[in-house]
């Protein structure tokens, strides 16, 4: 690197203020989330408004980890999430690897049908799916859920590790094929290690969609013990009753399992781990 | 193929049968995806074109009638289909533009070799936190930031930027850009996430070579990082078209398509056919009309990923 | 005495087994068990299952927004509950897709004597809805700031819209009324505009049920009426966005002196701002009218499924909760007006704002002329919508009639 010692002074600057103001975009309006979880519901209307105000209390996190039905959204969100991440990663390893080193007949058609299938407005699906859910006996169950939200997650998933695949060059894999290693050797010791980051952000992405699914997660189930965490919230949001502070409590509960789930991650994002290995 | 079918090679029914399995492997590595969407997606996608083609589905007494094209007749002449067709657009392509610049600004800003490795964690958890929280309550955030009596204009009031309070998701002017900025907001992360993964995968040496042929910062990002990238961008960007053409939650929770229809779009305008006005038919032809569009977004995608193959 | 034990454990197993076998389970899919203090609605079906012998009730409870789009699509498929709570204002998109089944016919089949019953939800001639908890909306005042301002509350409109100038203060956010408008809720519409037509005496509708906002000069008068207070700034700033709960936010945190509001959200209001000094009255009414005054109200309503095997034991739930004890102890939690004219929930003698309700609810009469109407809720949506052109002043009130008159001939036919 050229560069003075001053140069680099207002480079760090510059980038710290932009940090900064990135921060502030995306945390601010959740820092007022987590605020108005500890204000009690007249206080979360109240003009002029205060980050934090006389009415903070613990009291909507208590009512929120107290009902044992809460608890129980929360496990199924996790068990679902869980499976969902797990199963489609897997699959869109495998999809995206045959797309990405293979030439076969009906393959483009194929990749469409992929991209095609999450093209009709999951809306007015519904009601047909549904019906077919119910036809496969499956309708209040985990499986119903994990298979829907595959099928939700599997484009993006495909599309994302062939994309990853792609810009790994193909000497490498080739390298191993002369070696003598089969195909399926070659994806899960050569390529499947180096694309960590881009499986980690499919990981990331499907976990998150099957957490927050709302609409079919209501449509395929109908009781209590088999509903998630959105589920929960629109619950607390009735005809005539609304708790703003359990709600706000519900999903700040909800995020952060998900938020450490993340930075233990994350260690796959860290610059030069891949980078290095493909010059290897 | 391990050493003991090596020591077979020679035997012609063997390369034959070795013939046939490499040329069925992609298809057996795809067999998965393929048997779920097609157990889980074509019965559902086929009801929702036959309904498009018939009259009197679900909620009603009378039997079906087949009509052909008349309900694409009449959904495609409909000026509130025009309407939303045209608000849908400009929601769209706007997100999908600032998720892009946003995703990759962030996610260049935490590659930075000038900041610590825990800075860089704290703020990566930070960027990604719009991303955690479901489409609901994201909706109702930002009914209690942007409401009349909410903070935002609390902030703008006390700081002279406007001069009276803003009515952002009831005023017809500003309703549309509203929505979308709490879209923009809430869906950056996931190209910020696929962007930290892609940037891991850019060589090194690409960029130590660009700096040994006298590129700064920008030249290096234009030639080496924006190219190298490439095919994840063109991936996210058709993908994000197709989910923000489906964005409900958040503009039916928000706005419901109003203040005077100035943010329905083509999917709470399909929600209130099947739902409000119960016209299934009506609803699944909009269906119809929405995957052709997508299919044309999703052809120009496999071309693309041709020209990257090559 | 091992033995004995190990018998005993045997026994202990099947007893339960046994019964369970022979246990008629009903499902029963509303919305109301969340709405309810906990655990309070699965103790009057407790004592409807200890009254009735050999039938279960199994709660199916789901966010009210969604009830009736998977009611819709529970029907669709084959999979509805026996028993569904019903709002009036999707009864008739089920009974058109067959999903009910007629009241009329299972009172007949058990001889039921309705008698007691306040209201039945009929078409074409057959009850498919029994309201058994009534929830009225009358005009909620703030007597603090009415008092502040010296005036007493408004019974007309001329003094609904003097009150109203007077109480409102923008420099201190304070308004006199507040509209939601919310075209993803849109009941605005019934509650908080066309009750202003029925509490003069007014309808929407001509005598043959059908559409008639054209030529209407008493619903057009009102809507201007709306549009003057609009003009006058009265009306509190974002009511094209806004949603019933933020109305009562708005009214609890008094920065609005009056709403139109359900008595539904009695307890809420009093446990979010217990200083809150409000009381009730009756809609203010058109100049010169002193005739009964139409009562706006919702209702949590009941009816059976026509895909059930269990009609007869589904009647006897709804038996139960229509009668005076079930009746009772329902409305008695709900803070309702009860669906059985000898039920006598305990509030209405010991709540003076309830017993001001019921001279209200007594001296007028129940006016939703938009229960049992074909989709109910896109009549009020495709109402709102040139509603809010008109209010905004980009459309004259005669255009904005024959707009939505046009559209609402259309769900009609």
């Amino acid at each position: 690197m050229i560069g003075s010692r001053r140069e680099i002074l207002t480079r760090k600057f510059l980038l710290w203020i932009a940090l900064l103001l990135g921060a502030c975009f995306a945390g601010l309006p959740v820092l007022w989330m987590v605020a108005s979880s500890f204000k009690s519901n007249l206080e979360i209307f109240a003009y002029p408004p205060a980050l934090i105000d006389h009415s903070f209390s613990f009291a909507a996190y208590e009512a929120v980890l107290s009902d044992p039905g809460q608890l129980r959204f929360f496990f199924n969100s996790y068990l679902v999430a869980i499976m969902v991440t797990i199963c489609t990663v897997i699959t869109s390893i495998l999809a995206g690897y045959s797309l990405s080193r293979y030439d076969f007949p009906f393959k483009k058609a194929l990749s469409l049908v992929i991209i095609g299938v999450q093209s009709v407005p999951p809306i007015t699906l519904m009601i047909p799916y549904f019906g077919l859910i119910v036809w496969l006996r499956i309708y209040n169950t985990y499986t119903a859920l994990v298979l829907t939200y595959m099928v939700f997650t599997l484009s993006y998933a495909i599309i994302m590790m062939t994309g990853y695949f792609n810009t790994l060059p193909r000497d490498l894999d080739e390298a191993v094929m002369i070696d003598g290693g089969g195909s399926f050797v070659t994806l899960w010791r050569i390529l499947v290690p180096i694309s960590l980051p881009g499986i980690v952000a499919v990981g990331v992405y499907t976990f998150m969609l099957a957490w927050n699914e709302f609409l079919f997660a209501l449509t395929l189930t109908r009781t209590n013990d088999m509903r998630t965490v959105p589920i929960g919230i629109h619950l607390l949001m009735g005809q005539h009753s609304f708790e703003w502070n359990q709600m706000l409590a519900l999903s700040v509960l909800g995020s952060l399992p998900v938020l450490i789930l993340f930075l233990l991650f994350q260690r796959y994002f860290i610059a030069g781990m891949s980078a290095g290995s493909i010059k290897g | 193929m391990d050493s003991a079918s090596q020591s077979q090679v020679a035997d012609p029914t063997n390369i034959a049968w070795e013939q046939r399995k490499r040329r069925l492997l992609p298809y057996a590595y795809l067999s998965p995806t393929l048997i779920l969407l097609a157990a889980l997606t074509v019965v559902p996608i086929a009801t929702v074109f036959l309904y498009s083609l018939v009259d009197n589905v679900i909620v009603n007494p009378n039997p079906p009638v087949f009509v052909g094209l008349e309900n694409y007749e009449e959904v495609l002449t409909h000026r509130k289909f025009r309407g939303a067709l045209s608000n849908t657009m400009y929601f769209s392509l706007v997100s999908v533009a600032a998720h892009f610049v946003i995703g990759l600004s962030f996610a260049l800003l935490l590659n930075s070799r000038l900041l610590g490795a825990n800075v860089k964690a704290v703020f990566r958890v930070i960027y990604i936190l719009p991303w955690v929280f479901t489409a609901s309550i994201i909706a109702i955030l930002w009914r209690l930031l942007m409401n009349p009596h909410g903070v935002i204009n609390f902030v703008l009031l006390e700081l002279g930027l406007v001069e009276e309070l803003q009515e952002f998701l009831s005023d017809r002017r500003l309703a549309l850009n509203a929505v979308t900025f709490i879209n923009i907001w809430s869906g950056y992360p996931f190209y910020l996430v696929s962007f930290l993964a892609g940037l891991q995968g850019i060589p090194d040496d690409l960029y130590e070579a660009g700096r040994v042929d006298g590129g700064n910062a920008w030249q290096l990002f234009l030639n080496i990082t924006l190219p190298q990238l490439k095919p994840i961008i063109i991936s996210l960007a058709l993908l994000d078209f197709i989910w923000t053409i489906h964005q409900f939650t958040l503009i039916w929770m928000t706005t419901g398509g109003g203040p005077m229809r100035s943010t329905e779009v083509l999917s709470t305008y399909t929600y209130k056919a099947a739902f409000s006005s119960h016209e299934y038919s009506i609803a699944s032809t909009i269906a119809m009309v929405i995957l052709v569009m997508c299919t044309f977004v999703a052809v120009f995608y496999v071309r693309s990923q041709r020209m990257v193959d090559e | 005495m091992k033995k004995l034990v190990g018998l005993l454990i045997i026994a202990l197993l099947l007893v339960p087994g046994v019964s369970m076998a022979q246990d008629v389970v009903l499902e029963f899919q509303q919305w109301w068990e969340p709405e309810l203090p906990e655990g309070s609605f699965r103790a009057i079906l407790d004592d409807f299952e200890a009254a009735n012998p050999g039938i279960r009730v199994e709660t199916i409870s789901g966010p009210y927004l969604t009830t009736k789009d998977q009611i819709i699509a529970s029907a669709a498929t084959g999979t509805m509950a026996d028993v569904v709570g019903l709002d009036g204002a999707w009864v008739n998109v089920l009974w058109k897709q067959g999903a009910l089944h007629s009241l009329s016919q299972a009172m007949e089949d058990a001889m039921y004597d309705d008698s007691e019953l306040a209201a039945q939800i009929q078409l074409a001639g057959e009850t498919y809805m029994i309201p058994i908890a009534n929830f009225i909306y009358p005009v909620f005042v703030n007597l603090d700031m009415l008092a502040a301002a010296g005036i007493d509350p408004p019974s007309t409109r001329a003094e609904f819209s003097a009150a109203a100038v007077a109480l409102t203060d923008p420099d201190n956010n304070v308004y006199g009324w507040a509209q939601p408008l919310s075209l993803e809720q849109p009941n605005g519409i019934q509650n908080d505009t066309m009750s202003w037509v029925w509490a003069s005496g007014g309808s929407m509708l001509d005598d043959m049920g059908q559409p008639n906002l054209v030529d209407n000069e008493l619903l057009a008068s009102t809507m201007a009426y709306i549009k003057s207070l609009h003009d006058a700034g009265v009306v509190a700033p974002g009511a094209f966005a806004m949603k019933e709960n933020e109305k009562v936010e708005e009214f609890v945190n008094e920065r609005v002196a009056m709403i139109i509001n359900t008595l539904a959200h009695f307890t809420l209001i009093r446990e979010r701002n217990p200083d809150l000094n409000f009381d009730i009255t009756a809609l203010p009414a058109a100049e010169g009218y002193d005739g009964p005054r139409g009562l706006p109200y919702a209702s949590w309503g009941i009816g059976i499924s026509s895909n059930t095997e269990h009609k007869a034991e589904a009647w006897k739930l709804i038996d139960y909760l229509t009668s005076v004890e079930g009746n009772t102890k329902l409305t008695s939690i709900a803070n309702a007006f009860p669906g059985n004219v000898n039920a006598t929930p305990d509030f209405i003698q010991t709540d003076p704002l309830f017993i001001t309700a019921f001279e209200i609810f007594q001296e007028g009469f129940l006016a939703n002329e938009f229960t049992g109407l074909p989709a109910a809720e896109e009549l009020m949506r495709q109402f709102d919508e040139p509603f809010q052109f008109y209010l905004e002043g980009e459309m004259e009130l005669e255009e904005f009639l024959e707009i939505a008159q046009e559209e609402w001939e259309d769900i009609f036919s």
